[in-house]
């Protein structure tokens, strides 16, 4: 193109818009340079505060200390859960550092193999930025202070001081204790919405969890609250100037006190030796819970620091489930130890007590044969002698009068099919059968949704569907030799110095005494007349102070297609299910010792009575009271020896009667072969 | 001016002396204290140290501001014929960083010759203002207005913009895209092409960024959005940023005593976020003392470019102005948590020597302009016409 012919007007033109368009270009930029202002008028004069506490919560730290765990005492003061001191060795993640220097740097000052650096490095790895992750635990103090005084120079590696939660009597409280365990994902997750925890507690290496029982259901209480040590830090964490006077001392955790006594539970774990089963002793005059023990047990510290799989699995499949709380969650029928409830139940329908009954061994009902547990049966029983020779064909009979749903109204009374607010988790309510439970179990079967009189016999001994848990029949124990109070069970004392509410703050029984007095009386004669289904396995040898009992057998699997119930020879796993239930002392009950042997074979006083009294000399012995009983001179220089094996079976014993009323005679048959009895 | 009186003689302007007077001395002195408030930033971020940055900040300004007036005294009639052929090279060597150019942090930006490491970006924000200028100096205020001949310029600022984003550095590619379009309108594009392409930008801006950004691009523009979502991710930088800001309040915290900056919590504290740290040790007044700076600069500069005799001068000066303009008021908006973080720095504040060149060539040029404000022109020789 040739030269551009640029006129002088339009010349002016251009210059013309662009002076304008320079004015609006100056204008704009005079806009924007408003808008920054107004902008930062808004950061720094209208929000300023709100940064500045930003800011400061960028240059100080708070640097979490950790609080110590709460303890948990037994009644007496005893350290059931404590902590010790735990020399750890941390790698501290941070943006840009070299995992993998540093894990050559720690190779030089511990041992570190392939596989567990390879381990480490995957941690460290995923661990979110400045969460610390725990490389060794339990170091020696020499280990410790060996890398103490190399730390400064190693960036990124720290060692310290923190607490570990022990178990001092290791498997004895497991169950009703529980244990802490590392914070999983899920906790985390759950923890997220709950605003009432610490966050940055939970993500504290060292911190652990309750997972089970007490340790998990006083969690928040036993975790206090941590403090912080105020540092000023740069934006890689590091350090820069320590502000004592900005710490904020840690809360420690409040203490848990139990109602338990560590003797009574140590001793209960003892006498279960290899057996399955569960014991439960509690105080009758306020519901405490001495003991309750689940056996066989296990060593809850080894949860603290986390399992290995095969640990677990070998607990896990182990066919005595130790990690199953037997005291709670696992139900039983019953079996005999039902049977004053029925008789209460029967005293209450208006039943004549001395009304008898005749025992031939077997009784014809409904279309079959309905045995007793002696073979030759017990001849003429009243109630009296029914409780104390357990005789079934009476209770079958009695039942039968009263109807099941007496019998269900009785058996909720004092204790059965409910839970009770002990303060953990786990407790299962396990079941009383009665007319209304048919209509809703069976909604899918009409015809079975009637109760069959057939099943009436068997709920009278206390089997079929009726399903309890230890402590429901240590509370029924309890209530009976209570004699007035529906007393309900209570395990923890008091939660950072604050009483619990007592177990015996509740309603009366809706039982007379009388008939309360009348069933006591029976199950004084078990143990204490010599025709007593657990006479011989009684016997305290503590004097005058007594034991009452029940004995009872659960079985686990039908008898009609077999020849003898004689359990000895079988496998452990068709065994009856033995229980034993005492209260003592007899004239002035204040201890329940409640004793399941899963699988002891037939007969509560073979497996369950023995140990019962065991538990009872620990708990009575332990009783200031009862020991100046004990140990008192005798007015008369003819005091009743007693030995505690040496009665022979059928020899004419002397009557011990000191005390407590005297037990009815007894009018029945000999008692024959020992133990072995439902 | 004072010297005018003597001016009159043909050729008594093109002495070396009366085009040293004719350089605008108290604009310098703005520059010089914008500077200084860098360097005094530089000292307070190093713990009150000349090293690293503050010393080599003050040196570097001290070489370009002595080439700024060697720059001045270049006849404008150099400066156009030069035009077209730094523009070449701009957009050649722009392809050779395409082909040969080296990469670091991601982005292929940088170019070595002979051990000399550059940008030709940098070259192109001067090389598009320059060759626009040109162009338009041959243009009838119709043609600016709306003609095919403005495929010319839209050609020459589409394609090193093209070039710099695919390398990729989205915040060169903006301000020079948004620096040649201040010199379009300036030149008289007609208002209801920009109304138009407003409105297009708008319609086109959500796909551009769903489709057409980089992953990382993508994530500083969806960051800004809500840059609360993410404190400690890409957040970071405008979170910190913002708390620095915020914490300075109206007086600041003092003189090396910005937590923020000191600990580090600010990121690139003596580049692209050296504006919060004066904010955070100087506060409200600190930054409006800066900002006015800026303020009067881009004032004064504009004013140059109004006076000069030719259309070449006015515009070349404009185009300078814009793109400093941009520079201070996107850092600033970035700073402030008002746009998404690009690698845009604030201009003589910041550590940094590319970008305290290019703004200082082009101030050269702007001071060229004032001194050859009465200098004709002519699109004779060279013309692409």
């Amino acid at each position: 193109m040739s030269e551009p012919s640029i006129f002088f007007f339009e010349v002016n033109e251009r210059q013309g818009v662009f002076h304008r368009r320079a004015f609006l270009l100056g204008g704009f930029a005079g806009l924007g340079l408003l808008t920054l202002t107004g902008r930062l008028a808004q950061l720094q004069l209208v929000e300023a505060q709100r940064y500045q506490k930003l800011s400061a919560g960028n240059q100080f730290n708070y640097r979490l200390v950790p609080p110590p765990r709460g303890l948990i005492l037994d009644r007496n003061g005893v350290a059931l859960a404590s902590n010790r001191p735990n020399f750890r060795l941390m790698v501290i993640k941070e943006k840009g550092m070299d995992v993998e220097a540093t894990l050559d740097d720690l190779a030089t000052l511990v041992p570190i193999d392939g596989t567990r650096r390879a381990r480490l490095l995957k941690e460290v790895n995923n661990a979110p930025r400045k969460a610390p992750v725990v490389v060794m635990e339990d170091m020696s103090w020499e280990e410790f202070s060996r890398i103490n005084i190399r730390t400064p120079e190693l960036p990124n590696i720290s060692a310290d001081m923190g607490e570990v939660r022990v178990y001092p009597f290791g498997g004895a409280f497991a169950h009703v204790i529980g244990y802490v365990a590392k914070v999983s994902d899920k906790d985390v997750e759950a923890a997220r919405t709950d605003l009432t925890q610490d966050q940055e507690l939970l993500h504290n290496p060292g911190f652990r969890i309750g997972r089970q029982g007490v340790e998990k259901a006083f969690d928040i209480a036993l975790r206090g609250r941590a403090g912080a040590i105020k540092a000023e830090v740069d934006a890689q964490g590091r350090v820069v100037s320590l502000d004592p006077a900005g710490d904020i001392p840690a809360t420690p955790g409040k203490e848990v006190r139990l109602t338990l006594d560590a003797d009574i539970q140590n001793r209960a774990l003892e006498v279960m030796g290899e057996e399955s089963g569960a014991i439960v002793v509690m105080d009758c005059r306020n519901g405490d819970l001495l003991a309750m023990v689940s056996a066989p047990s296990f060593d809850a510290n080894r949860f603290v620091k986390g399992l290995s799989g095969a640990e677990y699995k070998a607990l896990s499949e182990y066919e005595r489930k130790p990690l199953l709380d037997k005291a709670l969650s696992g139900t039983y029928p019953p079996g005999s130890t039902f049977k004053p409830t029925v008789g209460l139940a029967a005293l209450a329908a208006g039943i004549d007590p001395e009304i008898r009954v005749n025992c031939g061994g077997s009784w014809y009902y409904g279309g079959r044969t309905w045995r007793c547990w002696q073979k030759g049966g017990h001849g003429a029983q009243n109630m009296h002698d029914a409780i104390k020779n357990s005789c079934d064909i009476y209770f079958y009979q009695t039942a039968l009068k009263i109807g099941p749903d007496a019998i269900a109204n009785a058996a909720r009374a004092v204790g059965f099919g409910q839970t009770f607010d002990i303060g953990i988790p786990g407790q299962k309510k396990g079941l009383v059968p009665d007319r209304e439970w048919k209509k809703r179990a069976f909604k899918r079967n009409p015809a079975n949704q009637i109760w069959f009189p057939g099943e009436t016999p068997s709920y009278g001994i206390g089997q079929g569907a009726l399903n309890v848990n230890a402590l429901q029949l240590a509370v029924m124990t309890a209530r009976l030799a209570n004699g007035q109070k529906a007393l309900v069970p209570r395990l923890v004392k008091s939660v950072g110095g604050v009483e619990q509410p007592s177990g015996a703050a509740v309603p009366d029984l809706p039982f007379s005494k009388e008939h309360l007095e009348y069933v006591r009386g029976g199950m004084a004669a078990v143990a204490n007349d010599v025709r007593g289904t657990a006479y011989r396995q009684s016997q305290l040898g503590l004097g005058d102070v007594q034991m009452a009992g029940k004995t009872g057998t659960a079985q686990v699997r039908s008898y009609d297609k077999v020849k003898t119930r004689n359990n000895a020879s079988y496998t452990w796993k068709l065994k009856d299910h033995n229980l034993f239930v005492a209260f003592a002392p007899y004239d002035a009950p204040r201890y329940v010792v409640v004793v399941i042997v899963e699988h002891g074979g037939m007969g509560g006083a073979t497996a369950g009575a023995p140990r019962a009294r065991e538990v009872m000399r620990v708990a009575l012995l332990k009783d200031p009271e009862i020991r100046a009983r004990i140990e008192r001179p005798m007015p008369l220089p003819e005091a009743p020896v007693e030995t505690v094996d040496g009665v022979v079976e059928g020899a004419a014993p002397e009557e011990p009667e000191e005390g407590g009323p005297p037990p009815p005679q007894p009018t029945t048959p000999p008692a024959g072969t020992p133990g072995g009895h439902i | 001016m004072t010297l005018s009186g003597g001016l009159s003689r043909p050729g008594e302007r093109d002495r070396p002396i009366i085009k040293f007077m004719e350089i605008d001395w108290t604009f310098c002195l703005l520059l010089c204290l914008i500077a200084g408030s860098g360097a005094l930033m530089l000292f307070s971020i190093a713990g009150a140290s000349w090293e690293p940055w503050a010393d080599k900040h003050l040196l570097r300004f001290g070489l370009y501001f002595v080439m700024m007036i060697v720059l001045a005294m270049i006849d404008l009639r150099v400066w156009f014929s030069l035009a077209y052929p730094v523009y070449i090279i701009g957009l050649l060597l722009l392809v050779a960083v395409e082909a040969i150019g080296d990469v670091s942090l991601g982005a292929q930006r940088w170019l070595s010759i002979g051990g000399f490491r550059f940008q030709p970006s940098e070259i192109m924000k001067l090389g598009v203002v320059l060759a626009l200028a040109r162009y338009y100096h041959g243009l009838s205020a119709d043609s600016a207005r709306f003609s095919w001949r403005l495929l010319v310029p839209a050609a020459m600022i589409g394609a090193p913009v093209l070039l710099v984003a695919h390398q990729p550095d989205l915040g060169t590619a903006m301000l020079i895209a948004l620096t040649g379009l201040a010199i379009v309108i300036l030149a008289g594009l007609s208002w209801r092409v920009i109304a138009t392409g407003v409105i297009g930008a708008l319609v086109a801006i959500p796909p551009f960024v769903l489709f057409v950004l980089h992953d990382y691009q993508r994530k500083r523009v969806l960051t800004f959005l809500n840059p609360e979502a993410d404190q400690s991710g890409s957040g970071y930088h405008i979170y910190q940023s913002k708390i620095a800001l915020g914490s300075g309040g109206l007086l600041g915290k003092g003189f090396g005593l910005g937590s923020q900056s000191q600990l580090n919590f600010l990121p690139e504290k003596q580049t692209d976020f050296i504006f919060a740290t004066l904010a955070e040790e100087f506060g409200f007044i600190g930054c409006l003392w800066v900002l006015a700076l800026y303020g009067v600069v881009i004032f004064m500069a504009l004013r140059i470019a109004s006076i000069s005799h030719s259309h070449f001068g006015r515009l070349a000066a404009s185009g300078v102005t814009a793109t400093f303009a941009l520079y201070v008021l996107i850092n600033g908006a970035m700073v402030m948590g008002l746009a998404p973080v690009v690698g845009v720095p604030m201009p003589m504040l910041s550590y940094g020597g590319t970008v305290m060149m290019t703004v200082m060539i082009g101030f050269g040029l702007v001071q060229a302009v004032r001194v050859h404000r009465y200098t004709e022109v002519t699109s004779g020789k060279g013309s692409l016409m």
